[in-house]
């Protein structure tokens, strides 16, 4: 620590610690505009100088470092006319458009200018006027308002690694431009539009509709991601206005993605159900909630008098707030008396949830975000980061560039500069691979370890009989046929174990691409012995991570929404937590079995299941048309829907009530990490619209089983009651240590049951020539289909564009913007392309936002442990329109 | 005894009422009586009077409100509201799409028309605006322009030196619809 005198006051702070830093921290503010905490120094701006003892001229704050006694004046003359100096020189160029700028009254220029500058200025030339090369659709940029700070500049680059703005010109002439030719085409953080200190990078999304001061502000939970970011809504007379973040809050710690900045609009989409709808003669029609509730509470009780409790199903969309999750699952097994619920967690979430429980007893991740940036070695399997989880692909863009750590990444796609960041340029060791090959490359890192003695000697005690057996297993597995699955060299895996088993820390990321692909559970388990064989499992700051899709997935398997588990998670099957339950809920639980989603769309084909409860997810839209999920449901004699807008499975359904949107409604959500964040209300529900908790609690008290709570307060205060401790308990989460004892059980005896299975190295099936991969993915400017009815996200991406490698394009003979025809024995779509150097040969990307037409083409296979349906890619013959 | 003689004298002459009537009795010799005959005859006002309020326009006829909402923050018993937007056909260019005035709220305070950065705002010296229904005394931007109009004849000259709002290459600006006429 340095102790040293800032304005009279002495001061101690951490060695390194900037003088400006150390002010604010005493609660002096030293003006400033290129100087940000995220960012590295770069004193441009000259507005922070100060005064320091005994060194002769003014020094910027931003830029010097404290010192041992080190006595700092800011406030005076010298300073203060340094200060006049500075905005005299600035106001020399910049406009007096104030009125009619969106930054007014929230401007740095403007606070200091009024604090530091006389009211009239030397001088007479005319100010310098750039000429405008285009209006944009999202992000309007006023060159004449610029300071020349470069903060947006450098947080492109630094934070966001996208670099898609640069100065160009000299001296008062420097212009912020970016590389492409018209519009800009970058990630769309908006993160330039936030960081900008003066009104030169604004959001036209909501242009000249508000002032700062009229805004009313809900700190919430961004609802398109697991991330769980912290977001603020804005709203202006329930008009919801602008969304953006504060440095220092939330986990996301003051940056966003497009589908953060500028997704809002969707909540307030003119296509929101308003009022509760019935079908009769076969068309819906809008009704009371009296007869709506009225005729699903009549129709359920009939039906359970003929069929029983176990004709009904339920299914619920993890993007619902954790106490829409606990009154559903709760309504169903109580007032309905089944056990018939998944959600869309099995999507996908649950194969990671399904490992971590089976290796180290817990259910969320052992490590953080803060380990995630303070990791040694950070192990990507399977995912596009960037795109998936833009914010966690954040902390590790910052732990490689800030923290030097050594990223290695296993994922379909290559390394390429392009208009987006990946994740892939920065990698030490980076394998591409083809999607359904990301087991071979984990295999022949674990084959590496084994062979080459980096297997924790410690395990080699604790566990002998265990590394023997994956010893065994992966002497089996021979280095050529390795090679040419993964298309890599021995040396390169061998080289990439050796980095990650000697790291103090390392983590594992897994995504979208093994979670939610054939083998995702069985994957996950691997890595998670990957782990455990370099002696990275169970350190503190070391674990494997999968990351969720949807914002509360985890929170889904917690409150128990998922075929396996009752709230907690506990077993299904657990006496002795069925017990407990019991006697909370004081009522016995229904004796049923569990039935995923899958499971229970086959039951409702064949007749068994009578009807269905589906809240906020949508099978027919999101299944591929293989999985017959429109006439399973069409089967059904009541199906209820708790729907936003009327999708495809809304549109079967016997009764539609309106849902409220996250940003109409309190709770809380449980982001990737498993932290529990609270959700607040910004504006009015939409027309008639009820949070999902409070629907199915009327209806319960309709069906003569009342569940009936005061607000989302006291369900979250029942969870607690079952999960001791749930909820926000501090800044941060804080997360499980693995249970040892499941650890060692695992190693004694769990890893036998399929360890045959996890390591065969299935021989993938051989690519026919002229067969393209066909891969429906998430994009990174959209979530689900909730983000096709954000204005401004449309704005960036409206259609399914195919992305192609160039060389295949040129082969084909089509270039960007052409169509062309992706078939197989399924079916056919038509799409225009997008060139796309990330993206390999053979592969073709198409983004799961804009499938009606693609889902034709997807087959369905069902993982044969965790149920999980795996329809995220197929083999395709591309033509040339 | 003379004293209760002058006191009887004094009660029985009403002489206290007359001490306190002199100032009434004065006036009504030498004063004039002040009230007009209102619609028949006016006041003069004074120069710096401050009456119906109204929105300004250039000598070119365009509007002079920029939608800045200023006016709307200063005004203390909340009698303005704006709503702002951008120009249509004029991307970045902001104005007042609407403007409304409660005038039923206002006290005549001028501070929105010092507040307003671009003088749009003006008060005029109108008064006369007793109305048998109070819906009438919410205006909008239309009846704010016309008031405008009638009592200021003379426009401010538009300044020649304005931020033009075009760009190289308008593409792909599709949020706005054309400009009007």
């Amino acid at each position: 620590m340095v102790k040293l005198t800032i304005d009279g006051v002495p001061i101690t702070a951490p060695k390194g610690t900037l003088v400006i830093e150390a002010a604010r921290q005493a609660g002096i503010m030293i003006p400033h505009f290129c100087y940000h905490p995220k960012l590295k120094w770069d004193a441009n701006c000259r507005m922070c100088l100060v005064e320091i003892e005994r060194v002769p001229k003014l020094q910027t704050s931003c830029s010097t470092p404290v010192a041992e006694g080190m006595v700092v004046r800011t406030a005076t003359t010298a300073v203060t006319q340094a200060h006049k100096s500075v905005l005299e020189f600035i106001l020399a160029n910049h406009p007096l458009d104030c009125p009619v700028c969106d930054q007014g009254g929230r401007c740095d220029l403007q606070d200091f200018s009024h604090e530091y500058t006389p009211t009239t200025s030397r001088f007479i030339e005319v100010k310098r006027i750039f000429p405008k090369e285009y209006f944009s659709a999202l992000i309007e940029t006023q060159m004449n308002r610029c300071v020349q700070c470069l903060r947006c500049v450098r947080y492109c680059d630094e934070v966001m690694d996208v670099k898609a703005l640069a100065p160009a010109g000299r001296g008062t002439m420097t212009e912020i431009k970016h590389f492409t030719h018209h519009e800009l085409d970058c990630e769309f953080c908006g993160g330039c539009v936030q960081i900008c200190p003066v009104g030169a990078i604004t959001s036209r999304l909501s242009m000249y509709e508000y002032r700062p001061w009229m805004l009313k502000r809900a700190d919430t939970i961004c609802t398109y991601c697991g991330d769980g970011c912290q977001i603020t809504i804005q709203t202006k007379e329930n008009k919801l206005i602008e969304v953006n973040t504060a440095h220092g809050a939330g986990r996301n710690n003051g940056d966003l993605c497009a589908r953060g900045f500028f997704g809002y609009h969707a909540s307030t989409h003119p296509d929101r159900l308003q009022h509760p709808l019935v079908r009769r003669n076969g068309e819906l029609v809008q009704a009371t909630w009296e007869e709506a509730l009225g005729f699903v509470a009549e129709t359920c009780i009939r039906l359970k008098m003929e069929h029983g409790a176990e004709a009904f199903a339920g299914l619920i969309a993890s993007r619902c707030t954790n106490e829409d999750l606990y009154v559903f699952q709760k309504f169903m097994r109580l007032a309905i008396g089944t056990n018939r619920i998944d959600s869309s967690a099995r999507y996908g979430q649950i194969n990671g949830v399904r490992a971590l429980r089976r290796v180290q007893g817990t259910h969320r991740w052992a490590v953080t975000f803060e380990d995630i940036v303070a990791a040694d070695a950070l192990l990507l399997v399977g995912t596009n980061i960037t795109e998936t989880n833009p914010i966690t692909g954040l902390k590790v863009k910052e732990a490689v560039k800030k923290r030097t750590a050594t990223l290695l990444t296993v994922d379909a796609l290559v390394p390429a500069v392009g208009t987006i960041s990946n994740i892939a340029n920065l990698a030490a060791h980076h394998f591409p691979v083809h999607p359904d090959r990301f087991g071979h490359v984990v295999l022949g890192l674990i084959k590496a370890v084994v062979e080459d003695g980096l297997v924790d000697q410690a395990l080699a005690h604790r566990a002998p009989a265990y590394v023997q057996a994956i010893g065994d297993a992966v002497q089996a597995l021979s280095w050529p046929a390795l090679e040419s699955a993964t298309g890599t060299t021995s040396g390169a895996l061998r080289e990439a174990a050796r980095i990650f088993a000697r790291a103090a820390r390392g983590v594992v990321l897994v995504g979208q691409g093994v979670l939610r692909s054939p083998g995702g559970y069985g994957l996950t388990t691997n890595l998670l012995d990957l782990l455990l064989l370099t002696g990275q499992h169970g350190r503190p700051g070391c674990g494997l991570a999968p990351l969720a899709e949807e914002n509360n997935d985890q929170g889904a398997v917690e409150m128990g929404t998922v075929a396996e588990y009752l709230p907690g998670p506990c077993d299904l099957n657990d006496p002795t937590a069925r017990e407990r339950i019991a006697g909370l809920w004081k009522e016995e639980l229904p004796k049923g079995p569990g039935r995923t989603l899958t499971e229970t769309l086959e039951e409702a084909r064949t007749g068994k299941v009578k009807a269905m409860f589906v809240v906020g997810e949508n099978p027919v839209g999101s299944l591929p048309h293989a999985a017959r999920a429109k006439d399973a449901l069409a089967q059904l004699e009541l199906l209820v829907c708790q729907e936003l807008f009327l999708t495809e499975t809304a549109a079967l359904a016997h009764v539609v009530l309106p849902a409220c949107s996250y940003a109409e409604k309190d709770g809380s959500f449980t982001n990737t990490e498993g932290l529990v964040q609270p959700v607040r209300r910004a504006i009015e529900p939409i027309g008639e619209s009820r949070p999902d908790w409070e629907i199915l609690s009327a209806l319960s008290v309709l069906m003569g089983y009342p569940i009936e709570y005061g607000d989302a307060k006291e369900i979250l205060k029942e969870i607690r009651s079952l999960i001791p401790g749930y909820g926000l308990l501090g800044a941060g989460p804080n997360p499980p240590r693995p249970d040892e004892a499941v650890v060692s059980r695992y190693l004694r005896e769990g890893y036998a049951e399929d360890l045959a299975n996890r390591y065969a190295a299935t021989q993938p099936t051989e690519k026919r020539t002229g067969h393209f991969t066909l891969l429906v993915t998430q994009s990174l400017f959209h979530s689900g289909k909730f983000s096709t009815r954000s204005t401004g996200l449309l704005e960036i991406q409206n259609t399914g564009v195919l992305g192609l490698n160039p060389a295949d394009a040129a082969r084909l003979g089509v270039t960007d913007g052409d169509r062309v025809r992706v078939s197989n024995t399924l079916g056919e779509l038509t799409a225009p392309i997008k060139l796309l150097e990330r993206i390999p040969e053979g592969l073709a990307v198409f983004p799961e936002h804009f499938d009606e037409e693609a889902r034709r083409l997807l087959g369905v296979s069902t993982d044969p442990q965790t149920r999980v349906p795996y329809c995220k890619s197929a083999q395709v013959v591309i033509e040339k329109l | 005894m003379a004293k209760s003689l002058k006191s009887w004298l004094k009660t029985i002459t009403f002489y206290e009422i007359l001490v306190g009537m002199k100032a009434t009795l004065k006036h009504l010799l030498h004063y004039k009586p002040i009230t007009l005959q209102y619609p028949h005859e006016k006041r003069t006002l004074p120069d710096s009077y401050r009456g119906m309020l109204a929105l300004l326009r250039y000598d070119d006829g365009t509007e002079k409100c920029v939608g800045c909402d200023l006016c709307e923050a200063a005004c203390p018993s909340r009698v303005i509201k704006v709503v702002s937007a951008e120009v249509p056909g004029e991307p970045t260019k902001r104005y007042a799409k609407e403007y409304y005035m409660d005038m039923t709220r206002c006290l005549f305070c001028g501070l929105c028309v010092d507040a307003c950065p671009v003088d749009a705002l003006g008060m005029t010296r109108e008064y006369e605006w007793a109305v048998y229904d109070k819906r009438q005394l919410y205006l909008n931007k239309q009846q704010l322009l016309a008031i405008g109009d009638r009592s200021f004849p003379v426009r401010e000259k538009k300044l020649e030196l304005q931020h033009l709002n075009v760009a190289f290459f308008n593409v792909a600006f599709k949020h706005l619809p054309p400009k009007e006429g």
